[in-house]
């Protein structure tokens, strides 16, 4: 009983630990900043969400919304041909290209900001959201890929091979056979990599300048810098920020775990 | 020979993006490497220096520092908290008591919540949590009685590593977590039943059975969170802008720093490739990890 006790207590602090940071997000978005950091009494107010949108917050989040989904698309596409390949074919030097493939997962963002802002700039794509995209895309497909064939792997290889051996164009192969069956590591894979483009910071501070083309996190960034005193909207701002991701990694919760944690637990 | 045609067809796209994005940065990184190229020059181009940047790194006392904190705190601190708290995580969760009042799940649940939190949002959040003025930790530390006056922790030098480590694990924790709890599951029953009947009490089953069954996840978890930190820039630039002064300057925020501050793009580069090499060593690592493990079958 006593031990049940001391292992209760240590549960609830880490539950605290764990959840209080996103959840005061949340509490405080509600806080006038005058009562914001008051113990006494709160007043609770819708003001800093308005006060953000009107001035012209949501401009940023359309932004967000367009380049995330329109690279998760094109990740998902690109990545479930490639995985077909690696998994099903045999070709000479296929480790070396799937490793090189994977070397990717292990590279320092950082010095590719220089080359990249070179090519863009005698390209004409600096302050364009294809440049973003481009960007998202190539830094989320060795991690898709990874994921994807990992997925394909545990489905019985009968199965798309016996529709070869009846003559079936390998398109449609990979269209009416393996994407349905790939479902759930495509969810997996599309959610993980929405989360890492959703929050990257760095390639959106070096390719956009332009106010009006600027990304969520870059914008709530440079507001936080700006008004620091604002509390209110900051924690507004990121509520707005965390929304998504939140509603997508909540009920997928049981899908995400397996289908990002097999990979490193089987034996 | 059709199927090699059609192989290269539909590899075509993502070796466009490799490539692009990759291979030809790191060729032209490599190249300016040995150039001093300057940022406020760009248009007169690099001359040819040789191994000069190299040779400037080595003796450059602001590198070492880089390094160090790089290598010490970042990585080795930052991977070794993440990993023995996420052991001890999933063991709490997996625990008896946790089960029998079904808390199990909820657990869970709310590890997804840091996950999902951008890791922007987790460094503002923070850096209020963390505030000397309106933060919560000083508050109930100052009410408490235990501190007398305020302390900033992220401006502070014996504070501030801790404090970057800490939301840094706050933020990457429950990927590690729930591997861990995942590998912890797949243990057969059966031989910790055999353990127990031979005498074995908790803490014997955990070191000798338990934790053998987890250390190919937890050599895979040690490896992506290097990974992770070591080549992390958000982190540390957002949470302190590698202060105070160039206290807690790592590699990836020196490379931003020499290129886009300095203008020294040469040197940059240099260090950029120190950085690639030192990476490329994990990941031939790594990769051979996963191939052994997980993708033998398809070469």
């Amino acid at each position: 009983m006593f031990y049940e006790i001391i292992i209760l207590s240590i549960a609830l602090l880490v539950f605290i630990i764990i959840v209080y940071p996103t959840v005061w997000v949340f509490i405080a978005s509600f806080k006038s900043n005058e009562t914001l950091f008051s113990n006494e009494h709160s007043d609770y107010t819708l003001s800093n969400y308005i006060e953000l949108l009107e001035s012209g917050f949501g401009l940023y989040i359309i932004n967000s919304f367009y380049i995330c989904l329109v690279s998760v698309v094109i990740t998902i596409f690109i990545s479930v041909i490639a995985a077909y390949i690696f998994s099903r074919k045999k070709f000479k030097f296929k480790i070396f290209y799937f490793g090189s493939i994977m070397l990717g997962q292990t590279f320092p963002w950082i010095i590719l900001v220089t080359p990249m802002f070179i090519l863009f700039a005698k390209l004409g794509f600096l302050n364009n959201h294809i440049s973003m995209i481009f960007c998202y895309v190539s830094v989320s497909l060795p991690f898709a890929i990874y994921l994807l064939v990992g997925y394909l792997e545990s489905i019985p290889r009968e199965l798309d091979e016996a529709a070869l051996i009846d003559g079936c164009p390998q398109f449609q192969i990979i269209w009416k056979i393996i994407f349905p069956i790939m479902i759930p590591g495509i969810v997996v894979t599309a959610t993980y990599s929405f989360l890492l483009m959703w929050s990257e910071y760095l390639f959106a501070l070096a390719f956009l300048t332009k106010t009006n083309l600027k990304t969520m996190p870059l914008e709530l960034y440079a507001f936080f810098g700006e008004h620091t005193t604002q509390w209110g909207q900051v924690m507004a701002a990121s509520a707005l920020t965390t929304i998504p991701t939140l509603l997508l990694f909540l009920p997928l919760q049981k899908f995400i775990s397996e289908g990002l944690t097999t990979g490193a637990v089987k034996n | 020979m059709k199927d090699n045609k059609f192989i290269f067809y539909l590899l075509a796209p993502t070796f466009f993006f490799i490539i692009c994005f990759y291979i030809y940065p790191t060729i032209y990184n490599f190249y300016n490497s040995f150039t001093d190229l300057n940022l406020f020059r760009l248009r007169e181009g690099g001359s040819w220096v040789g191994f000069k940047n190299y040779i400037d790194l080595f003796f450059d006392p602001e590198f070492k520092r880089v390094l160090f904190n790089t290598t010490i705190w970042l990585t080795i601190v930052g991977v070794f908290v993440r990993i023995v708290l996420g052991i001890l995580l999933a063991f709490l969760i997996n625990s008896n008591t946790l089960k029998k009042y079904k808390l199990t799940n909820l657990f869970q649940l709310s590890l997804m919540i840091p996950w999902a939190t951008p890791s922007i949002v987790a460094v503002v959040v923070w850096r209020m949590i963390l505030d000397p003025q309106v933060g919560v930790i000083n508050q109930f530390l100052l009410e408490w009685g235990i501190l007398t006056e305020s302390i900033a922790f992220l401006a502070d030098t014996s504070y501030v590593w801790p404090s970057i480590i800490t939301i840094i694990t706050w933020n990457t924790l429950p990927l590690v977590t729930l591997t861990f709890l995942a590998s912890l599951k797949s243990v057969p029953t059966d031989l910790l039943d055999a353990a127990s009947v031979d005498g074995a009490n908790k803490l014997q089953r955990a070191w000798h059975i338990i934790l053998p069954h987890m250390m190919p996840s937890i050599i895979i978890m040690v490896l992506m969170s290097t990974f992770w930190t070591f080549n992390n820039f958000v982190f540390v630039w957002l949470a302190t802008g590698a202060g105070p002064g160039t206290y807690t300057n790592v590699m990836a925020t020196e490379v931003y720093l020499r290129a886009f501050i300095d203008g020294k793009m040469g040197y940059s580069s240099a260090l950029g490739i120190v950085m690639a090499s030192i990476m490329t060593v994990f990941g031939i690592i790594y990769l051979r990890l996963i191939i052994k493990r997980n993708l033998r079958e398809i070469f």
